[in-house]
């Protein structure tokens, strides 16, 4: 292209966007509030998988036991886990211990406890760590049959659960993705058909002169690239403060939950969402150049 | 330069505009086309820039085959060609100079050539010092000839007119058929669809009647033969 058409191509989207005030800023608003959507949902099915990985990937099994039990029988318990295959290791939880341990990790929120003044509600524990994530689910089965042992607890118990969840939040993000994709996709054609309508006796001329089909195309393109550039630009703003804040906020209660640092995944989110907002500003041009501009 | 044989069009409604039309205009050639309205004179006329296709026959415009080229081809068989209408197609928000340098803009000529390029048409057309009048501060005359400008700034080697003078009274008719015939005089053919009886018959140029959809008299030297 050359730098004299580029100049020219430019001039030609400024005007338009100007023209079309309103349609311009109804597009650009539409495509940041849908994508604003899609990126939090986005955000939130990413870091539901990052928390199943994680879960999956532990080792480590809680055994509960029952109330009651004289020390010889956790020693039994023990060294029947022991004798499984593939434990690595066996450590005895207390009940104090784990009361004082829930009070750590529980934080601010140690008044909780207080409530229960010196009841204790906790079971006695083992906690229990086989050499591969695999091993898990077999070793909790065994473990649950010992006599004496209330339940056998592990991550991917959890992972089920988080693995509906987020097929659920897959489902219905992806509808909301294509309702709201679409919703957009209408506006830009829209905006650009204003534009096509308005340019139409220029289009007329350029094409008796010989004008190329692309050079005629070429603004309305780069027009509902620019328009879905910034509404990209806007949700991708918004989606890093909504992140920041709900970072803090997941942080300030739960110190450890494994959420996907802000950066560089935020910026990734970034570009996706910019790039993904330019994109629906072509197809909406195009759509709308098949329809109405018949070169 | 323009080669028809057995040119048939029938546009959708069932109308058939032409028929059996078979015609040869060479270099350099001042041709008029004349026949009533609805004769098949402006069908004639935008076949030949591609603005309607035969739905039979052959086609040739300056080599290129009409009927058989490909859709991309179509702008590079109109840079070979300048259209002027009856109601002139100016944009009303671009001065005169803009107006004609459009012509030039979209099809990406080098910018250093537009300035002289534009300012040697505007003298063509008698309209160097009005360069930066806008369309509505111009008579008819003037924005038809910024018009003509516009046609012939990419040196094209036919000029198509349809009912140039349509709206035009009859003096400033013949200030557009005097730019006219200096163009032609320079080299460049010319195809003119016309009402106007006068003219033709003043000019003595060839004249193709048109009636019914058919060439009922092509004639070297003719005049326009109808009740105008």
């Amino acid at each position: 292209m050359k730098l004299r058409t580029s100049e020219y191509f430019l001039q030609e989207v400024f005007h338009s966007l100007k023209r079309n005030n309103w349609m311009t800023f109804a597009s650009v608003g539409t495509v940041a509030v849908s994508l604003f959507v899609l990126g939090v949902f986005l955000i939130l099915v990413l870091n539901m998988n990052r928390m199943a990985g994680m879960l999956e990937s532990q080792v480590q099994i809680s055994v509960y036991l029952e109330e009651k039990l004289e020390d010889s029988d956790h020693k039994k318990i023990k060294s029947e886990i022991e004798n499984m295959q593939g434990i690595e290791s066996v450590k005895f939880v207390s009940r104090d211990d784990a009361k004082d341990k829930l009070a750590e990790r529980l934080g601010d929120q140690k008044y909780l406890l207080e409530a229960l003044g010196d009841k204790n509600p906790l079971p006695d524990a083992f906690e229990v760590t086989v050499h591969q994530p695999e091993l898990v689910e077999t070793a909790a089965a065994a473990i649950a049959q010992i006599k004496g042992v209330e339940e056998a607890k592990y991550g991917q118990d959890v992972v089920e659960h988080l693995f509906d969840i987020t097929r659920l939040m897959r489902v219905f993000g992806l509808a909301l993705m294509v309702l709201l994709a679409g919703a957009t996709l209408f506006i830009i054609s829209n905006t650009i058909r204003l534009t096509v309508f308005a340019r139409r006796k220029e289009i007329a001329i350029m094409k008796y002169v010989g004008a190329t089909d692309w050079f005629i195309r070429w603004p309305f393109i780069i027009e509902g690239i620019v328009m879905g550039c910034f509404g990209g630009l806007l949700a991708a703003l918004a989606l890093r403060s909504f992140y920041a804040a709900m970072a803090a906020k997941i942080y300030s209660t739960l110190a450890f939950f494994p959420l996907m640092p802000q950066y560089p995944f935020m910026n990734y989110v970034t570009v996706g969402i910019i790039l993904a907002g330019m994109a629906i500003g072509a197809g909406g041009s195009a759509i709308s150049l098949k329809r109405f501009l018949k070169v | 330069m323009i080669h028809m044989r057995n040119v048939r069009k029938v546009y959708d409604t069932g109308v058939v505009a032409l028929d059996g039309v078979n015609v040869d205009i060479k270099k350099g050639e001042f041709v008029f086309v004349v026949g009533a309205s609805g004769a098949g004179k402006s069908t004639f006329i935008k076949m030949l820039f591609r603005e309607e296709l035969p739905t039979s026959g052959e086609l040739l415009v300056n080599g290129h085959d009409v009927v058989n080229m490909e859709r991309s081809e179509v702008p590079y068989l109109r840079r070979g060609l300048g259209v002027i209408f009856q109601d002139y197609r100016l944009l009303p928000d671009k001065t005169v100079f803009e107006n004609v340098a459009f012509a030039m803009q979209v099809i990406e000529a080098p910018r250093r050539t537009m300035q002289r390029s534009v300012n040697a048409v505007l003298e063509v057309v008698g309209l160097r010092d009005k360069y930066r009048s806008f369309p509505s501060q111009l008579s008819g005359g003037e924005q038809q000839r910024v018009a003509i400008a516009r046609a012939i700034v990419n040196s094209p080697t036919i000029v198509i007119a349809d009912e140039p003078t349509g709206n035009l009274d009859p003096e400033t008719s013949w200030d557009i058929m005097d730019i006219f015939h200096r163009i032609n005089q320079a080299g460049t053919t010319i195809v003119m669809a016309t009402h106007d009886k006068h003219i033709v018959d003043t000019m003595q140029r060839r004249v193709i009647a048109i009636e019914g959809g058919h060439i009922v008299r092509d004639e070297a030297r003719g005049v326009y033969g109808y009740e105008a």
